[in-house]
């Protein structure tokens, strides 16, 4: 098969029975779920823009494994160009849900363990890339959405995982058994989980000896027994679920993935589902691997909600009647300033990208890392122009049913106007779809998914050639004897 | 003459581009002695790569070589000379006629 539709994708997720609380409710359906649906559709379009004759050329490509035609979100890539394709098709994607898509990040794993499994193979004589490719095809084959779910809940940080006083507090294997390993322990933020047929668990940080149990990079089905899902509140979610449309501001996608808290109490995964067990001394690896991927995403799919945001910014300035005004304009240039620098970014370290020792292509770990620490700055600046566009309404702005209200609807007509010939509805519509861009959840996301920016700059300090640089200097200023050119 | 329309991705077009390329399959439907086939399809006798921009990531071998004749639309050019947004459709049904009335 290798690809399927939006909807096909819908079914597959009644087909599954996984354990998913929300609001204290053990959720019967998630795909019929208004608290889910949003979420649902930003994935689905994954499926469906394949299928468009104007997004095939991003979001489709052929399986190294079998030639067959795939979706681009299960493949592994085998090219720079392959990785700029990634980051142009999540643009594409960003630009038309204005939300994310989640499916990057299940996509990211399957690259970074593709490529580890195989190195701890040769260097072990394991068989873990045999399984995993044998798990790929089939993941290729069914156009499987699958999480990724790295983050541990970490407990106290200032202490390895083998230290904590409790010991889930990363997920370990607590039983090795023939046919397979039982884990225990939870994932936390996984962007997706709810809405995914499975999740992809790898370790969250670098390991030693002592933390071997803490190595474990597996499959497990959404609904495998002991498996609990509780999914996040974010900002606003009450309105998904008040019969309001207009005050969620994007009902159709909503706002950032869908993230749950991913419980693993004491979890079966068959043999063939494991790809790491134990070998604590590639755990950074995967880390980096995953990381290197995830962190190249942010300057496509952060762009096209960022093009979606400046003229969401321009338009209501427009109806604002500043839209001519200089400071405004030169605001707005900032906007898709910022925006194509973090677009530059991800560009770059894509074109840079290399292979590893597998075959595939990892795009460069610096210039990744660089992309992802500038989203942690920029995206925050771009929310802060938008709102100081959009004036004190984005806060204040009566709800939808005051305006449909027969009362007090004029009111909210009369006074919500800006310039004469734009109705108050133009205007709402704009403010709200701002609001749920820049305020609360959608923020946070840009700050910490892919990693908190420490965690960028420790990987900017790790790969920076510092001595390269001071002998640089040392030759201009004479210092020393003379180093050679290059 | 069959004529296939095969986009670039549209991962950030600077013109309208499913719209122009609607447009275009239009107007080639509807003029006589063409016939828009599937991008897939072989022999084809003109592909119309479709770019949203001048970088036209569309145009690469590989689909080159699937059609006889190949004329690339890349942001506001057409095979490389400076065409308006809204000229692009008459332009290139133009162009497409002109390979027809070549091969006659
Ligand atoms: C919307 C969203 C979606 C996400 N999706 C996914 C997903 O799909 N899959 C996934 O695996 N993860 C996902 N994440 C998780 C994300 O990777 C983490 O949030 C991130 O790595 C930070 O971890 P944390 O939240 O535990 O914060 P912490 O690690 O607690 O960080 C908080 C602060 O503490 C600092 N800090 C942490 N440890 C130390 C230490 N030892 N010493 C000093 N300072 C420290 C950090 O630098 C930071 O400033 C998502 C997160 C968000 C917000």
């Amino acid at each position: 098969m290798g690809m399927i539709h939006g909807d096909d994708y819908r079914e597959s997720l009644r087909r599954v029975k996984p354990e998913v609380y929300y609001m204290g409710e053990k959720i019967d359906s998630v795909a019929d779920h208004p608290a889910f649906i949003p979420h649902i559709n930003a994935a689905a379009l994954t499926y469906d823009m394949a299928w468009a004759p104007e997004f095939e050329e991003l979001l489709t490509t052929e399986s190294h494994l079998t030639g067959e035609k795939i979706n681009l979100f299960t493949h592994v890539h085998h090219s720079t160009n392959d990785l700029v394709q990634k980051v142009k098709a999540l643009r594409a994607l960003g630009q038309q849900t204005g939300s994310c898509f989640a499916r990057c990040v299940g996509h990211d794993a399957l690259n970074a363990i593709y490529s580890v499994t195989y190195d701890m193979d040769q260097k072990n004589g394991t068989e873990y890339h045999k399984s995993f490719v044998n798990f790929l095809k089939e993941v290729q084959k069914e156009d499987r959405f699958i999480s990724g779910a790295m983050t541990d809940p970490k407990g106290d940080r200032s202490l390895p995982p083998s230290q904590q006083a409790d010991a889930d507090q990363y997920v370990h294997v607590v039983e090795r058994k023939k046919d397979g390993i039982v884990i225990r322990g939870a994932k936390a933020h996984i962007t997706g989980a709810v809405n995914a047929l499975g999740h992809l668990v790898m370790p969250t940080t670098s390991l030693k000896e002592a933390d071997a149990d803490y190595a474990v990079c597996c499959y497990v089905p959404v609904d495998a027994p002991g498996l609990v899902h509780i999914f996040g509140r974010q900002t606003n979610d009450d309105r998904k679920c008040s019969g309001c449309l207009m005050d969620q501001g994007n009902p159709e996608y909503g706002i950032v993935g869908g993230e749950a808290l991913v419980v693993f109490d004491d979890v079966f995964v068959p043999r063939e589902q494991v790809f790491m067990c134990g070998e604590y001394d590639f755990a950074f690896e995967l880390v980096e691997r995953f990381a290197t991927a995830h962190r190249q995403n942010y300057g496509g799919c952060k762009v096209g909600l960022a093009d979606v945001l400046t003229g969401a910014t321009y338009a209501l300035a427009e109806v604002q009647g500043t839209a001519t005004a200089s400071h405004i304009r030169d605001k707005l240039v900032e906007m898709v300033h910022l925006a194509e620098t973090l677009y530059c970014c991800s560009i770059a370290c894509s074109c840079q990208g290399y292979a590893l020792p597998a075959g595939n292509f990892m795009a460069d770990p610096l210039l990744a890392n660089v992309t992802k620490l500038n989203v942690t700055r920029y995206i925050y600046e771009m929310a802060r122009i938008a709102q100081d566009i959009a004036g004190g309404l984005l806060a204040t702005m009566p709800s939808e049913l005051d305006w449909g209200n027969t009362k007090v609807g004029k009111y909210v007509d009369k006074y919500l106007k800006g310039v004469t010939d734009v109705p108050a509805e133009t205007r709402m519509r704009l403010l709200r779809l701002i609001e749920g861009m820049t305020c609360g959840t959608a923020l946070a996301e840009s700050m910490h998914g892919a990693g908190s920016p420490q965690a960028q700059r420790i990987m900017i300090m790790r790969r920076s050639n510092w001595e390269r640089k001071k002998r640089l200097a040392q030759k201009l200023a004479k210092i020393g004897e003379q180093p050679k050119l290059v | 003459m069959k004529v296939a329309v095969k986009y670039c991705g549209s991962c950030n077009p600077e013109i309208a581009l499913s719209d122009v390329g609607h447009k275009i399959e239009r107007a080639l439907q509807e003029a006589p002695g063409i016939n828009v086939v599937s991008r897939r399809s072989k022999p084809i006798d003109v592909m119309v790569i479709l770019c949203g921009c001048p970088r036209a990531c569309g145009d690469k071998k590989r689909i080159r070589k699937r059609a006889v004749h190949c004329i690339v639309v890349a942001g506001e050019t057409i095979d490389l000379v400076p065409v308006a947004e809204k000229d692009l459709t008459a332009r290139v049904v133009q162009k497409v006629k002109s390979f027809s009335s070549a091969e006659n």
